[in-house]
């Protein structure tokens, strides 16, 4: 199977960095899905959740307020404001559900697609 | 000549003051380490913007789209109001750090007045403010408590401001002065014009051929938002390189200060064993004359 690397930069620092075998990312005009040898593309992203299905086929979800992603044939670029990674367990994941939230209400976009990816987020982690 | 007190009671001033520049030293040094960290992890997302607005840039210059007619490039050859952001630290006990900066400012300040150029002066950090305010020089901004700690949204806030103006008309170019972190000893004062972004020097080397989609369609609306992205955030890191400067200088300061006070003790103690020996000789002279007018 083939990989494509996925990397994703906050002003914090890079959170993820490795290859992937598929990700689905919140573009601004619909979500999109990125295998590899994806063509290339640049677009705008809105509020909302990263899909990461890894090497190992583990799904992860992170969850992103506005940003950038630059596609290329090999390798993915988001530029995000801000990231939470959701995973953990018990306590853990609940706290990271809740910063997902806050993550996600924080930012300038309508009230419909908060509510999408507040749902994705609470279905993703029901999912993990 | 001092009294053997006197000298006793200045060496201890000297130790105390020591014992401060010490301290100080050793605060700035550990600020340091924390904001040359955060320096170096936002350096990343930085860079990855720069790329990403390059590569855009690019495109349209190769494909000739319009977009390069966005005021936030149109090149101005004679600006007749420019905006000058400058950053200073919010303390002193630096060394030259603010001063370098404040005298970059003045020297561009001459040389736009020689150009018949309006300079409008937008201040960040105390210090800067404090100088201008004493000189009577008129500010548009003055910004304190941002520099010590920078903070993402209130520094976009502030350039949001200028870029407005910017995009008003009410000013031609913006440019930013600060003193940037090389070394642990070194810091350079750093001068970047800001607006309009000077997409000449954005176009870099690696020119991939391969087409570019973009979403979303209407080019002009990633753009945008990717070059506001982009002052605002040469702002920010600008602040996080300043404050990475300014500690840098206050620990080489207080480092060279503690030295100092180290020099001075030594020859304040020298000059007090002297004095403590002149006085022992004068009391053995007069005790022993004092013996020899008995016989």
């Amino acid at each position: 199977m083939e990989l494509l690397k996925l990397e994703i930069v906050t002003p914090d620092g890079v959170i993820f960095d490795n290859e992937v075998k598929q990700v689905t990312l919140p573009g601004s005009e619909g979500e999109f899905g990125v295998l590899p040898k994806h063509a290339t593309l640049v677009s705008l992203l809105n509020a909302g959740v990263v899909e990461i299905e890894t090497q190992e086929s583990k799904k992860i979800a992170i969850a992103i307020n506005s940003g950038y992603v630059k596609v290329d044939e090999t390798k993915t670029t988001c530029i995000v404001d801000g990231a939470v990674a959701i995973s953990g367990e018990g306590n853990e994941l609940a706290n990271a559900l809740e910063e997902a939230k806050k993550l996600l209400k924080s930012t300038e976009s309508s009230n419909i697609a908060i509510a999408n990816a507040v749902a994705k987020v609470e279905q993703m982690a029901k999912m993990l | 000549m001092a009294s053997l007190k006197d000298i006793q009671r200045k060496i201890k001033s000297v130790k105390n003051t020591q014992k401060t520049t010490r301290a100080m030293k050793l605060v700035s040094s550990a600020k340091l380490k924390r904001t040359e960290e955060l320096a170096k992890k936002s350096k990343v997302y930085a860079h990855k913007l720069t790329e990403l607005l390059n590569e855009i840039a690019q495109k349209m210059v190769s494909t000739n789209i319009e977009g390069l007619d966005m005021p936030y490039f149109k090149d101005i050859a004679n600006p007749k109001v420019v905006d000058l952001i400058f950053i200073t630290a919010d303390k002193g006990l630096c060394g030259g750090f603010n001063a370098q900066t404040i005298k970059r400012v003045n020297a561009l300040r001459k040389e736009y007045q020689a150009n018949g150029v309006e300079l409008r002066l937008r201040a960040i950090g105390r210090k800067g403010v404090d100088y201008f305010k004493f000189n009577r020089v008129d500010m548009i901004d003055q910004v304190a408590g941002l520099s010590s700690a920078p903070d993402f949204e209130k520094s976009s806030a502030l350039i949001g401001q200028v870029v407005e103006d910017y995009l008003n008309g009410k000013t031609d170019k913006i440019v930013l002065v600060h003193n940037g972190y090389v070394n642990m000893i070194t810091q350079e004062i750093r001068q970047a014009q800001v607006l309009p972004v000077d997409h000449t020097s954005l176009t870099l080397n690696n020119a991939s051929t391969s087409e570019l989609e973009v979403e979303p369609d209407n080019d002009n609306t990633l753009l945008e938002a990717l070059v506001k992205k982009y002052i605002e955030y040469t702002i920010y890191y600008s602040l996080i390189d300043s404050l990475a400067a300014e500690h840098s200088a206050r620990m080489q300061a207080m480092d060279s200060a503690t030295n100092n006070a180290k020099d001075m003790v030594k020859s304040l103690s020298i000059k007090y064993n002297k004095a403590r020996q002149e006085a022992i000789t004068t009391e053995l002279i007069e005790i022993i004359s004092g013996m020899e007018s008995m016989k």
